[in-house]
C-alpha cells in the first residue's frame, strides 16, 4: 500500500473529527429525499475519508455553518478559501486556498458583476474540476529518490520525510499530478460543447476548441496515451495552474507577448514564425482557400490513383487470360499455360 | 490470335535487330536464331529468377524501404486515425505512442539513408557505365516516348486488338510511372516529415522564403508561417496515405498477386528476373541479355532448335505450332 497517511505537519493538526460529525454520518443510508423524488446520499465513508487529501481538515473547517449539533437543515455551500487550522511548515498562518481563489476569479472562468445567469451556471467552481481525491503514491522516475532522500534523512530520520520529499518532488518534475488525459476529458466536459459556448457568446474559434485540439499533433498524441505532448494546462496556463484568461488579456499564457515562453517549455528553438502556427487547426482547412481546394485535390488524387491503377492491373490480368495464364499454383508458380514445356521438377 | 498468322516472315538481319516494327513477330539475333514474340509461352522459367534485373545494393535498398515504410505506416496511420479503436491498440504494439514517435523517427531517417544511398548507386553507376562507354539510356528509368506508345499499344493488346504485347525495355512505362512517383512521394514525405519534426527549426527558414515568392493573399488570413505548417500537415498525411494505398493496392497486387507472378515473384530478394517476365514485358532487355550472357543464347538457341523454329523452317502459323508441341510432348 502506497497511500500517504501522515504527513510531517500532521503532529500540529487536531483530530480531524472534532465535533464528531462521522457519529451520523458514518452510516450507511444516512440521506433524505427532496422535494424531486431524488435521493440524496450523505453518508462519508471513514476510511475512504481518511485516506483523502483533506483527511487533517476538520470537517467544520470547510462545512463552517455547522455550529450546533444536531445541525438545521443546511443552506449553504463550502467556500473552499476558508482557511482552515492547518498550519504550514515553515510558517505560522493557517492554510487557504484564497491564492488559488484570487487567481482563480480573475481568469477566464471566474463569475463576474456583469456574467449573466446563464454564463455563472456555465462556469466552473473549485469543486466542478477538484473532488477531493484519494492520495496516490507518485513514482519518481526520472529523479534519483533514493540518494536525494538520503540527504533529508542526514537531518529528519523521522518516517513522516518521505512523504514531505515525494510532495515536493513531483512538484518539481511536472506541472500537474493529473494525467494529460484527464486534464482533457476535464477540460472537454464543457468545451466539447460547442452548441453551448457559443450560446455564451464564444468565438467561432474558441469553440470548437476541443475539436481543433484533437485534430492536432498534440490532441492526437495525448489521445493515444503521450505524457509528453502539450494539454490544455500546458498551454493555457502557467504553473499557477488557474490563470486561464482570453487570449487578448496581457496576462494570458497564450497572449502574444507570451505565447513564446508558453511553448518554450517543450519547442527549444521557439521564434517569431513559430509562434503563428495553428495548434488548433481548422479540421476541415475551411480557413485558407488554398489549402483546401488542396486537401480536396488530394483526396480526389487517392480515389483517382486507386481507382485507375487497380482498373488496370484488372484489365491487364484479363488481358493476359487471353493466352491461357491462370491464377493457379503449378510447380511452384503460375506461369501455367496449356501448351508449355513440361517443367522439371524442383527439390 | 487469328492475326498473328500472317505476320511470321522471317526478316533476314545481319545483327540484333531491334529496329523491327511491331508486326515484327520474329526478331533475329545473330547466333541463335529468329525468336518467335511469345516463345515466352514455351521457356522454362525458375521462379526465384533466371536473369540478372537489380544489382544487390538494390535490392538491399528495396528492402530497407520494404520495412522502414511498414514501421512508418505502422506507427502513422495511427496518429492520423488516431480518434479510431484499433489506433491504440497498433501503437501499444510499439510500447506506447512516446516510444512509437521515436520508432517513426528512426526508421525515417534510414529511409532518407536509403535514398542517398539509391541516389549514390544510380548516379555511381551511370557514370561507370558512361566510363566504359557502356551507358543505354533506353536501359535506365528516363521516361521517353516510346513508353506512351508502349502504353496504347498494351492496351490495344488487353483489348484483343493487337496481337502481341509491346516489346519493351527494362522498365516499361508502368514502372516509370511508378518509380517518378515514389520520387516525388519521398521527397513530399521528407519535406513535409521534417516541418513536423523540428516546427521550430523550419519556421525559421522556408516561411521567410515563400514570403517572398507567394503573394499575401494565398495565405489568406493566416501568416506565412501557418499557412506552411498547415499545407505540411495535410501534404505529409494525405501523401503518405496515398502511398500506402498505391503500394498495398497496386504495386503488391500488380507484383505478386497477378497470374503468371502469383504466389510471389522473387526478384526482389533475389534480384533475378524469370525468364518468361523478362520476354513477357521486357523482351528488348532479353535481346541484351543474349547478347550478354552466353549461357542464354545457348539456351534459346538450343530452345529454338528444339521447337524446330530454325530459322529455315516457317511455320504456318502459330496455331499449328502449338498443337505440333502437344504431339511431341
Ligand atoms: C446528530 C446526527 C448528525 C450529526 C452529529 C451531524 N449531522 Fe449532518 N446531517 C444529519 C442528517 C440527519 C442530515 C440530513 C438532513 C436533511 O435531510 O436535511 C445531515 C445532512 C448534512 C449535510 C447535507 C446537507 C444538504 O442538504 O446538502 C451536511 C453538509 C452535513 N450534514 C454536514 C455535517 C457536519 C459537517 C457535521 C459535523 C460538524 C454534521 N453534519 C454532523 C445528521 C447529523
Ligand atoms: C476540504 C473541505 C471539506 C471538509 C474537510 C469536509 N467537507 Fe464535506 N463537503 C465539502 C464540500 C465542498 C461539499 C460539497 C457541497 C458543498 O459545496 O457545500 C461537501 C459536502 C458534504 C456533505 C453533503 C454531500 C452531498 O452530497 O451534498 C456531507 C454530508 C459532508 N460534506 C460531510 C462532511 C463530513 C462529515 C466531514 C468531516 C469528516 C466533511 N464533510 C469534511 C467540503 C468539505
Ligand atoms: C541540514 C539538515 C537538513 C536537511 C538535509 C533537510 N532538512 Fe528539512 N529541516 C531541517 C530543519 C532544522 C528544519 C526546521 C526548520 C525551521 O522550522 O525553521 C527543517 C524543516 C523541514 C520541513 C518543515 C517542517 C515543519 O513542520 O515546519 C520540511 C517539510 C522539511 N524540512 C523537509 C525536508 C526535506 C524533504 C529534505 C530533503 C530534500 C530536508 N528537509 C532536508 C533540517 C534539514
Ligand atoms: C477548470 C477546472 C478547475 C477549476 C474550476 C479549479 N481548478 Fe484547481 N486545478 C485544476 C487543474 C487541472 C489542476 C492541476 C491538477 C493536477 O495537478 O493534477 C488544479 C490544481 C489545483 C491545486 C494544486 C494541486 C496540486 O497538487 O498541485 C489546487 C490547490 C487547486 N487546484 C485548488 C483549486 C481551488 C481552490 C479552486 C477554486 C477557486 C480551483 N482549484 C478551481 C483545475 C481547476
Ligand atoms: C464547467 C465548465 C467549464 C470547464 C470544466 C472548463 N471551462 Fe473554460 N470556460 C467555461 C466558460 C463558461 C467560459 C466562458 C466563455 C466566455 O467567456 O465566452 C470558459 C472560458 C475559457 C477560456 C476563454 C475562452 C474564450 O472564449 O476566450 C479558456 C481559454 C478556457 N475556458 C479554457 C479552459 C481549460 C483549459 C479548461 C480545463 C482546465 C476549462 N476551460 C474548463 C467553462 C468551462
Ligand atoms: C499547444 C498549446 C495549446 C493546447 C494544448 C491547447 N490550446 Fe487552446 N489555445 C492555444 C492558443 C495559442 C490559442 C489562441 C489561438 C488563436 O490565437 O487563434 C488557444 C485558444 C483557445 C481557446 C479560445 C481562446 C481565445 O481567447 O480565443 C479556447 C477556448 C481554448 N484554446 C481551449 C483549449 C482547450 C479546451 C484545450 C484542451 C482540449 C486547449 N485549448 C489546448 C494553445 C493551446
Ligand atoms: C508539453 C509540451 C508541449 C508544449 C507546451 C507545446 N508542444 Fe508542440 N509538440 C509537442 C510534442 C511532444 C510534439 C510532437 C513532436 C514530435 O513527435 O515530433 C509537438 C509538435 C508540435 C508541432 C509539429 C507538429 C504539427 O502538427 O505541426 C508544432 C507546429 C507545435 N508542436 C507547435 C506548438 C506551439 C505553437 C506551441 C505553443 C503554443 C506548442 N507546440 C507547445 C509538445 C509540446
Amino acid at each position: 500500500m502506497a497511500l500517504l497517511m501522515v504527513p510531517l505537519w500532521a503532529l500540529t493538526a487536531q483530530a480531524a473529527d472534532k465535533m464528531n460529525c462521522l457519529m451520523c454520518h458514518k452510516h450507511r443510508y444516512i440521506g433524505r429525499i427532496d422535494a424531486n423524488g431524488k435521493l440524496h446520499n450523505y453518508n462519508v465513508d471513514e476510511t475512504m475519508y481518511r485516506h483523502t487529501v483533506h483527511r487533517n481538515i476538520d470537517c467544520h473547517d470547510c462545512h463552517t455553518y455547522i455550529t450546533k449539533i444536531p445541525h438545521d437543515p443546511v443552506t449553504q455551500t463550502v467556500n473552499c478559501a476558508n482557511s482552515c487550522h492547518i498550519k504550514p511548515p515553515f510558517s505560522q498562518e493557517t492554510f487557504s486556498h484564497q491564492h488559488i481563489m484570487t487567481i482563480f476569479n480573475g481568469s477566464a472562468h471566474g463569475r463576474t458583476p456583469e456574467d449573466s445567469d446563464r454564463m455563472r451556471a456555465a462556469k466552473p467552481d473549485c469543486i466542478f474540476c477538484h473532488q477531493n481525491p484519494l492520495y496516490s503514491k507518485i513514482s519518481e522516475e526520472n529523479l534519483p529518490e533514493a540518494e536525494a532522500l538520503r540527504r533529508c534523512q542526514n537531518c529528519h530520520p523521522q518516517g513522516g520525510v518521505i512523504q514531505a520529499f515525494q510532495h515536493i518532488a513531483h512538484r518539481l518534475r511536472k506541472k500537474t499530478t493529473r494525467a494529460p488525459q484527464q486534464i482533457v476529458a476535464l477540460c472537454a466536459k464543457c468545451h466539447q460543447d460547442s452548441e453551448r459556448m457559443l450560446q455564451l457568446g464564444a468565438s467561432p474559434r474558441a469553440a470548437e476548441a476541443v475539436e481543433s485540439y484533437n485534430h492536432s499533433i498534440h490532441g492526437k498524441l495525448v489521445r493515444l496515451g503521450s505524457k509528453k505532448a502539450a494539454d490544455c494546462i500546458s498551454c493555457h496556463a502557467s504553473s499557477a495552474l488557474h490563470d486561464i484568461y482570453k487570449k487578448d488579456n496581457p496576462k494570458a499564457s497564450i497572449n502574444k507577448a507570451n505565447i513564446a515562453q508558453t511553448c518554450r517549455q517543450c519547442h527549444a528553438k521557439t521564434g517569431d514564425w513559430f509562434i503563428d502556427i495553428a495548434v488548433h487547426p481548422s479540421p476541415i482547412h475551411k480557413d485558407n482557400p488554398i489549402i483546401y481546394l488542396m486537401s480536396l485535390f488530394l483526396q480526389l488524387a487517392t480515389y483517382g490513383t486507386v481507382i485507375s491503377m487497380v482498373g488496370l492491373m484488372l484489365f491487364e490480368t484479363f488481358g493476359r487470360r487471353r493466352e491461357g495464364i491462370r491464377l493457379i499454383l503449378f510447380n511452384g508458380s503460375s506461369w501455367h499455360r496449356p501448351n508449355k514445356h513440361a517443367r522439371p521438377k524442383r527439390g | 490470335m487469328e492475326q498473328s498468322l500472317d505476320t511470321g516472315t522471317p526478316k533476314p538481319a545481319p545483327t540484333l535487330d531491334r529496329s523491327m516494327g511491331e508486326d515484327g513477330y520474329y526478331t533475329f539475333v545473330d547466333g541463335v536464331g529468329h525468336i518467335p514474340r511469345d516463345i515466352y509461352k514455351h521457356v522454362q522459367s525458375d521462379p526465384r529468377g533466371d536473369l540478372p534485373r537489380y544489382s544487390i545494393h538494390i535490392v538491399i535498398q528495396h528492402l530497407l524501404i520494404f520495412i522502414t515504410f511498414i514501421l512508418l505506416a505502422a506507427t502513422g496511420l495511427p496518429i492520423f486515425f488516431s480518434d479510431l479503436f484499433w489506433a491504440k491498440h497498433l501503437i501499444d504494439l510499439f510500447g506506447g505512442i512516446d516510444i512509437a514517435r521515436w520508432v517513426h523517427r528512426i526508421c525515417a531517417f534510414i529511409m532518407m539513408f536509403t535514398s542517398i544511398y539509391h541516389v549514390v548507386t544510380v548516379v555511381g553507376g551511370t557514370i561507370v557505365k558512361l566510363l566504359r562507354h557502356e551507358f543505354d539510356y533506353k536501359r535506365t528509368q528516363i521516361p521517353r516516348l516510346k513508353d506512351l506508345q508502349d502504353f496504347f499499344h498494351d492496351i490495344k493488346y488487353f483489348l484483343g486488338i493487337e496481337p502481341f504485347r509491346p516489346k519493351m525495355e527494362k522498365f516499361m512505362y508502368k514502372q516509370k510511372l511508378h518509380y517518378m512517383a515514389v520520387f516525388y512521394g519521398s521527397f513530399v514525405l521528407m519535406t513535409a516529415g521534417s516541418a513536423l519534426l523540428f516546427p521550430d527549426i523550419v519556421a525559421k527558414s522556408i516561411p521567410g522564403l515563400i514570403g517572398k515568392v507567394l503573394p499575401h493573399w494565398v495565405v489568406g488570413n493566416d501568416s506565412y508561417s501557418a499557412f506552411f505548417q498547415d499545407l505540411v500537415r495535410l501534404m505529409h498525411a494525405d501523401e503518405a496515405v496515398l502511398a500506402l494505398i498505391v503500394l498495398a493496392f497496386w504495386h503488391w497486387m500488380n507484383v505478386h498477386f497477378v497470374p503468371g507472378r502469383f504466389p510471389l515473384q522473387w526478384a526482389f530478394l533475389t534480384g533475378r528476373i524469370t525468364r518468361e517476365h523478362q520476354i513477357e514485358e521486357h523482351f528488348l532487355e532479353y535481346l541484351n541479355n543474349l547478347r550478354e550472357i552466353p549461357e542464354e543464347r545457348e539456351y534459346m538457341r538450343d530452345l529454338l532448335k528444339e521447337l524446330s523454329l530454325a530459322p529455315r523452317e516457317q511455320p504456318a502459323s502459330d496455331t499449328i505450332l502449338a498443337s505440333e508441341l502437344s504431339r511431341i510432348h
